[in-house]
């Protein structure tokens, strides 16, 4: 199976640049995400590789070859896009076998490959049906069939579920995680949706600003993000982060943050005066009685999320926190609390937002 | 009550003013089914026995068959070949969208504006200069020239309201230009198509003027046949005329009305967007 490099890709358009100088490997046989919020220049990336659009300059590869010349149609993808494309007037059977009625393959050898595809997304009911008796989501499931019935070796999905409606959406996400284990096609998807890209991606790669803020597999990229960015990204709410004086004194750098009681060391020496600490929201320990390393906060406001957790937005010194705690314990919370930060979850970034890796090895004694 | 009253009332004027249009085409429906005393009657005799010696006559010995045949071939071939250039041409208008497009297309629906009769002449000469008058491919060419530019703004219409990811996924599934044109595009723009050819074609079978001037015997239609034959040795030919126009309107007349849906979807110029 190939592999998907490229190499100083960039991309502008006329006032503006998509992707500046990008250089990365999708690994081949893996489900590869391009997460990040719009604009970031992941559809245009995946539009590039598809050669729906062409590199203002660098190189893209398939495998060993070089497809920058390669038409879009003798590049060997399947693509599947945001809006369900699908060929009203013919049978959804019809529609997944057009494509494939190019090809030089017997016929049936075509039906095969077109019941396989059927079978393997629950169409069988409405095979033979009318598309526009469709709605969108099974529509969408159509146009992923049609993509994978060619059997190309790379399939790219940009946003394929984001216009359907909510319930749709986990029925797709199903036959989509299902589809891709069973493919061992190299497939890039497009995504905006954090969830999406956490159930179905190997790995995630975060893009901002046409350019890749951190490649990882989903679990890393949401515990130990490489930037503030990717932290406030990812998560719902994202990363907590405030800021933290730094400071040397016998000879170990000591850092000063209104949300601890104490200042901290560092486990080894950081020369900047300013530190950026984060947490995430669940990892903070909420309680209504004073412990060691706690802080007195105030509740602002206590909501009830889905999953029956409660944000809590906490003031402390001024600073606001939020806290994600379970149901019981968040109802039974008075306005005055007490917040713990356990440092192993704390990372630390520095003033531009790139993590340092850094931990705090504890308070200082006295 | 009074509402429904003033209702009636609209009916029964709007029936009236349709009445009054349609009654020359009735008369003359009538008329070739009479006699010639039976037509000039007065009063007009309403109540008549039908005669299809009209009918019969026209295929002996006025070349009825031969205008028919001229006007069917003439017509098709034209239009046909006008939407042929014109799919091709409103894809690319819709597509790649060259530079100045819009004023292309200003400049194309203008020539449809000029009048027939301004540039009649200087088509003459350049027929008879290039010998191309009384020609069937002459006249079919002109035809054609004069049906593209109503059929590229109809289709670029509805070529428009084709999303560009259709192509896309055409052409990621390994497709050509060609297959994303004639198997993606062209079955999302049918109604488009049948529009532009219903247009087109009741222009090109009622054209009478450039038939008449750049034609010839070889290649006469029917609006011609019917006007050139209004007179004969002794006065107007009614029978004649009634007889040929009852032939001449009935195609379009059927044709409009088994296709009247396309032309509504027509009208609107492709207004009629698909969801995506």
């Amino acid at each position: 199976m190939l592999s998907i490099k490229v190499v100083n890709l960039s991309k502008h358009f006329k006032n503006t640049v998509a992707i500046r100088q990008l250089n990365f490997e999708f690994a081949a046989s893996r489900v590869t995400c391009l997460l990040g919020p719009s604009g970031c220049g992941k559809t245009t990336l995946l539009r590039i590789i598809a050669g729906l659009e062409s590199p203002t300059s660098g190189d893209i590869y398939f495998g060993d070859e070089r497809v920058n010349d390669l038409s879009t149609s003798r590049r060997n993808i399947g693509m599947v896009f945001q809006y369900p494309v699908v060929y009203r007037g013919i049978s959804v059977y019809r529609n997944i076998e057009l494509p494939l009625l190019r090809e030089k393959i017997p016929a049936s050898e075509r039906k095969k490959r077109v019941t396989d595809v059927i079978d393997l997304l629950g169409l069988g009911e409405v095979a033979d049906k009318d598309i526009t008796q469709l709605d969108n989501a099974s529509r969408q499931k159509v146009a992923m069939a049609r993509a994978i019935a060619r059997q190309p070796k790379i399939i790219l999905f940009d946003e394929p579920i984001t216009n359907v409606d909510t319930s749709s959406k986990l029925v797709l996400k199903r036959a989509l995680k299902e589809v891709m284990q069973q493919l061992k096609q190299t497939i890039i998807y497009v995504t905006h949706d954090q969830t999406e890209a956490m159930t179905l991606a190997d790995q995630i790669v975060l893009m901002k600003d046409g350019e890749i803020v951190q490649c990882d597999e989903p679990r890393k990229l949401y515990l130990q993000p490489e930037s503030t960015f990717g932290g406030w990204f990812l998560g719902n709410p994202g990363m907590n982060f405030f800021e933290g004086e730094c400071a040397q004194a016998e000879g170990k750098s000591m850092v000063k943050a209104p949300l601890f009681p104490a200042p901290l060391l560092l486990d080894e020496a950081y020369t900047g005066d300013r530190i950026t600490i984060g947490i995430r929201p669940e990892h903070i320990k909420v309680a209504a009685s004073p412990s060691a390393g706690s802080v007195r906060g105030k509740v602002v406001d206590n909501l009830i999320t889905i999953g029956g957790q409660r944000l809590l937005t906490v003031e402390v010194n001024d600073q606001r926190i939020k806290a994600k705690v379970d149901h019981k314990l968040g109802s039974s919370l008075r306005d005055q609390v007490w917040l713990e930060l356990p440092l192993d979850r704390i990372m630390l970034f520095d003033r531009d937002g790139s993590r340092i890796h850094r931990k705090f090895a504890g308070f200082r004694a006295g | 009550m009074a509402k429904s009253v003033r209702q009636s009332l609209y009916y029964v004027l709007l029936w009236l003013i349709s009445i009054a249009f349609f009654l020359p085409v009735l008369w003359i429906f009538l008329a070739a089914f009479k006699t010639k005393e039976q037509i000039l009657a007065i009063p007009p005799k309403w109540i008549f026995t039908p005669t299809f010696e009209n009918i019969s006559n026209m295929f002996s010995g006025m070349n009825f068959e031969k205008y028919a045949v001229n006007s069917v071939i003439i017509s098709l071939s034209a239009v046909v070949i006008a939407i042929i250039v014109s799919f091709f041409a409103s894809y690319s208008f819709s597509r790649y969208k060259p530079k100045g497009t819009d004023f292309l297309m200003f400049l194309l629906l203008s020539m449809r504006m000029v009048p027939g009769a301004a540039v009649v002449v200087p088509i003459y000469l350049m027929y008879t200069a290039l010998g191309w008058k009384d020609t069937y491919y002459g006249i079919i060419l002109l035809y054609a020239m004069f049906s593209i530019p109503f059929s590229v703004w109809i289709l670029k219409g509805f070529i428009d309201g084709v999303s560009l990811r259709y192509d896309e996924t055409a052409l990621v599934n390994g497709g050509s230009r060609m297959h994303v044109m004639f198997r993606v595009i062209l079955p999302q723009v049918k109604p488009g198509l049948v529009a532009a050819f219903i247009f087109n074609i009741i222009f090109v079978w009622n054209e009478f003027l450039f038939n008449f001037i750049i034609g010839g015997k070889k290649v006469t239609t029917i609006p011609v046949a019917l006007a050139t034959g209004l007179y004969k040795t002794h006065g107007v030919d009614w029978t004649f005329i009634a007889s040929l126009s009852l032939v001449y309107m009935l195609p379009l007349i059927l044709m409009i009305y088994f296709f009247q849906r396309y032309l509504l979807v027509g009208m609107t110029f492709g207004t009629v967007r698909g969801e995506v």
